[in-house]
C-alpha cells in the first residue's frame, strides 16, 4: 500500500535512521520543557502550535511514520527518551522555578490517572465517570496512613493499591450488569456518592479534608524537600519528579504491553461487539474486571503521590468536575493510544495551571480547544494505530508475522466508514 | 457413528414469552444437519440457546458426550462450539488478519496459528487479498467469509452456521454453498440454520423443521424434501 499523499521521507541508511530517532525525541522534549517553562501567553501559543501541528501531521501521515522509526529503533529510541525525561527534573532544578517544577509533577501525575482511565474508556469502551473518585481513594488511603496512623508514606501507596484495587473490583461487579450509558451514569453516581461520603465522615476530616500528609522517604532522603547540589539551591519537587517519571514509564511501558497482548486486543473486540467477543470465546466479564481493576490501580497511585505533593486532601480535589477534565484529556489525546493519552494529559495540565492567571477565560479557552479538536479529529490528537496482533513485543510471533504491514491510523479509514 | 451434540427437552423464554419447547436435537459427528424454519419460528433463539448465550428454562445438552449444561458461553467456545451468523457481527475497525486471529483465541503455539491461517488462506482466497484492510471496508459478501473463516478457523467440534447466506447476491450464496460443501468433504460437523431450503437439504444429510418454537419434524434430508413442510413453503 503505497500512499502517494502520504509524507515519505525516506530514510535510507541505518545512521540517519537513528540520528533522526535522536533527534525527534530531543525535540519532543525540548518542546515539553519550553511549554512548561514559558510564560503563560507563550506557552499558550506553544500549546496551540503543537495541536495544530498534530492536527496537521496525522493529515500526512507524519505520526505513523514516526511511529514506525521509534518501533524499528525500539531500544535507541527508549534509551534516549529515558534519558531526556530524567533530565528534565535537572531543567528545573533552581528554587526559583518551583512552580514550573510542581506543574511538571502534576502532569506526571494526571497522565498515570489517564492510563487508567484509558483501560476503561479508551480500549473496552466503557466510559468512567469516577476516575477522580479512584484517585480520591489513592489520596485518602495516603492520608489516613501517613496522618491518622502515623506510619510510613510507603505503607500509604500500598494501601492505596490495595484500596483502590478493592474498588475498582466492587464498582466493576455491578456495573458488568450494565452497558454503554448506563454504566456511565452508575459510574457517575459512584463517584457523587464518594465525594458526599468523604464530604460527611469526620474521620476524613469532613469538607476540611486532611492536612500535613507526609511524602515519601527512603531513611533520612524525604522525596519532597530542598537539596542543594553543587551550590544550587534545588526545588524540593526535585526528587518527587524523578520518582513520578519512572513510575510513569513503567506505567506506560504496562499500558503498551497490555495493549498489544490478547488482553488489550480483547477489551477492544469487547468495545466493538460484545457477543461477538463472547461468540469467539472470550470471557467478557473477566476482561472488564480487569479493566477496571487496572485502570483503578494507576488512578490510586495517582491520588497517593498527588496527596504526597500537595500534603493535604480534600473533598474539592476528587470531585465530578475532576473527573470530567480526566475525560477530556484522554478524548484530547486520543483514546486507547498511551503516548496519546500521556500528551493529551500534560497539554490540559499545562494549559490550566498556565492560564491560573485568568481563571475566568480559562474554562473558555479549555473548552475551545477541545471542541476544536473533537471537531476536525474526534480520534484525538494522536489517534490509536490498527495493531497487529501481539507483534510489537513478542518476538516470536513477530518473526512470523509477514512482513511489516504498512501502518495506517485508525483515522484513514475512520472517515470512509 | 457417535453423536456431537444431544439437546434434550430444551425450553427456553424471553420473559414470561415462552420461545423454544421441547426441543430434541441429535447432531452426528462428521455430519452436516440443517434446521429450517421461518422468520420468528426461534430459529437464533436455538443457536444462541446451544452457546447459553440465552438460557435455557429446562433441558439438557452434552457435547461429545459431555454434560455442558453449567458452562458460559466462552467455555462452550473453547470447547469447540464455534458460531458465525447474523447475531456475530464482525469487529469493523480491526484488520481482516486480526479477525481472524481472534477467531484462534485459543491457539497459543505461534506455529500452529500460522498453519491454521495458511489454510484458512488457501480456502477463502477473497480473503487474502484483504488481509491489511478494516472488516468494516470489506462487502457483505466478504463480511460473512470472514465471519466464517473466523468460526473454522478454531477447528470446532461443533460450527454452528446460523442464516449465512442472509441477504447475499445470489453468486455469494453459492460460493457460501460451496465453502460448506468442501468443510463437508472435511468431516466437520455442522449444524446449518437457514430459511433458503432448497439449498440447505442438498448439502446437509439431516434436517429439522422448527415451527413456533417447536421441532416439528426431524429426520433425513431427502425425506425432509419431499415433505409437505418444504413443498408447501408457507411454514
Amino acid at each position: 500500500m503505497t500512499d502517494k499523499t502520504g509524507f515519505s521521507l525516506k530514510l535510507k541508511s541505518d545512521a540517519s535512521q537513528r540520528l533522526a530517532v535522536v533527534l525527534i525525541n530531543v525535540f519532543i522534549f525540548a518542546l515539553a520543557y519550553a511549554i512548561l517553562r514559558a510564560p503563560a501567553f507563550v506557552s499558550l501559543a506553544f500549546i496551540l502550535l503543537v495541536i495544530v501541528g498534530l492536527l496537521a501531521a496525522d493529515k500526512y501521515r507524519i505520526i505513523a511514520w514516526v511511529y514506525d522509526l521509534f518501533i524499528r529503533h525500539k531500544k535507541l529510541a527508549f534509551t534516549v527518551a529515558f534519558l531526556c525525561a530524567m533530565a528534565m527534573p535537572l531543567l528545573f532544578a533552581p528554587k526559583s522555578s518551583q512552580y514550573i517544577a510542581h506543574i511538571a509533577v502534576m502532569a506526571c501525575i494526571y497522565s498515570m490517572v489517564c492510563l487508567g482511565l484509558n483501560f476503561q474508556m479508551g480500549s473496552a469502551d466503557m466510559v468512567n465517570f469516577a476516575p477522580a473518585a479512584f484517585m480520591g481513594i489513592g489520596a485518602y488511603s495516603m492520608a489516613v496512613v501517613t496522618v491518622n496512623m502515623g506510619l510510613s508514606g510507603w505503607i500509604g501507596i500500598l494501601a492505596a493499591i490495595f484500596f483502590s484495587c478493592t474498588a475498582g473490583l466492587l464498582i466493576g461487579l455491578p456495573t458488568l450488569r450494565t452497558k454503554g450509558y448506563y454504566l456511565s451514569l452508575v459510574t457517575m453516581a459512584l463517584q457523587l456518592v464518594f465525594t458526599q461520603l468523604i464530604k460527611n465522615i469526620p474521620y476524613f476530616g469532613g469538607p476540611n479534608g486532611i492536612t500535613g500528609v507526609k511524602s515519601l522517604s527512603i531513611g533520612d532522603f524525604a522525596f519532597y524537600k530542598s537539596y542543594t547540589l553543587f551550590g544550587i539551591k534545588l526545588a524540593p519537587h526535585v526528587p518527587l519528579f524523578f520518582f513520578c517519571l519512572l513510575i510513569l514509564i513503567f506505567f506506560i511501558y504496562i499500558a503498551m504491553r497490555v495493549g498489544v497482548s490478547h488482553y488489550g486486543l480483547s477489551l477492544n473486540t469487547i468495545a466493538q461487539d460484545e457477543v461477538a467477543a463472547n461468540c469467539l470465546g472470550i470471557n467478557c466479564n473477566r476482561r472488564k474486571l480487569f479493566a477496571f481493576i487496572i485502570g483503578s490501580i494507576f488512578c490510586g497511585i495517582g491520588g497517593a503521590l498527588n496527596a504526597g505533593l500537595t500534603s493535604f486532601v480534600g473533598p474539592s480535589d476528587y470531585t465530578f468536575a475532576r473527573s470530567l477534565i480526566f475525560i477530556c484529556m484522554v478524548i484530547l489525546g486520543g483514546m486507547d493510544n498511551p503516548i496519546g493519552v500521556v500528551v493529551g494529559a500534560f497539554l490540559l495540565t499545562v494549559l490550566t495551571e498556565k492560564l491560573r492567571e485568568f481563571a475566568d477565560y480559562a474554562q473558555l479557552i479549555y473548552a475551545l480547544v477541545l471542541v476544536t479538536v473533537l471537531i476536525v479529529r474526534p480520534a484525538g490528537l494522536i489517534p490509536k494505530r490498527v495493531r497487529n496482533y501481539c507483534a510489537l513485543f513478542n518476538r516470536k510471533l513477530r518473526q512470523l508475522a509477514e512482513p511489516a504491514a504498512p501502518s495506517v491510523s485508525e483515522q484513514t479509514f475512520q472517515s470512509e466508514n | 457413528m457417535s453423536t456431537m451434540l444431544e439437546v434434550r427437552n430444551l425450553h427456553t423464554s424471553y420473559g414470561r414469552i415462552p420461545m423454544l419447547r421441547d426441543v430434541n436435537l441429535d447432531i452426528a459427528e462428521g455430519e452436516v444437519s440443517c434446521v429450517l424454519g421461518a422468520n420468528g419460528s426461534g430459529k437464533t433463539t436455538l443457536v444462541k440457546a446451544i452457546l447459553n448465550m440465552v438460557k435455557a428454562d429446562q433441558g439438557t445438552m452434552k457435547l461429545g458426550g459431555v454434560c455442558i449444561d453449567s458452562w458460559p458461553t466462552h467455555k462452550r467456545v473453547a470447547e469447540g462450539v464455534s458460531l458465525s451468523g447474523a447475531a456475530v457481527g464482525t469487529f469493523p475497525k480491526m484488520t481482516v488478519e486480526t479477525n481472524l486471529k481472534m477467531g484462534a483465541f485459543y491457539v497459543n503455539d505461534a506455529k500452529i496459528l500460522q498453519d491454521r491461517l495458511e489454510e484458512i488462506y488457501t480456502s477463502f482466497p477473497v480473503l487474502k487479498d484483504r488481509l491489511q484492510q478494516k472488516a468494516g471496508t470489506l462487502s457483505g459478501g466478504e463480511r460473512t467469509m470472514l465471519a466464517i473463516a473466523r468460526a473454522v478457523i478454531n477447528k470446532p467440534k461443533l460450527l454452528i452456521l446460523d442464516e449465512p447466506s442472509l441477504g447475499l447476491a445470489p453468486i455469494m450464496v453459492e460460493e457460501v454453498f460451496d465453502i460448506i460443501q468442501r468443510l463437508k468433504k472435511d468431516k466437520m460437523t455442522i449444524l446449518l440454520v437457514e430459511q433458503n431450503a432448497a439449498k440447505a437439504l442438498a448439502v446437509s444429510s439431516r434436517g429439522y423443521v422448527i415451527q413456533k418454537g417447536a421441532i416439528v419434524f426431524s429426520g433425513a434430508s431427502d425425506v425432509l424434501q419431499k415433505s409437505e413442510f418444504v413443498e408447501n413453503p408457507v411454514m
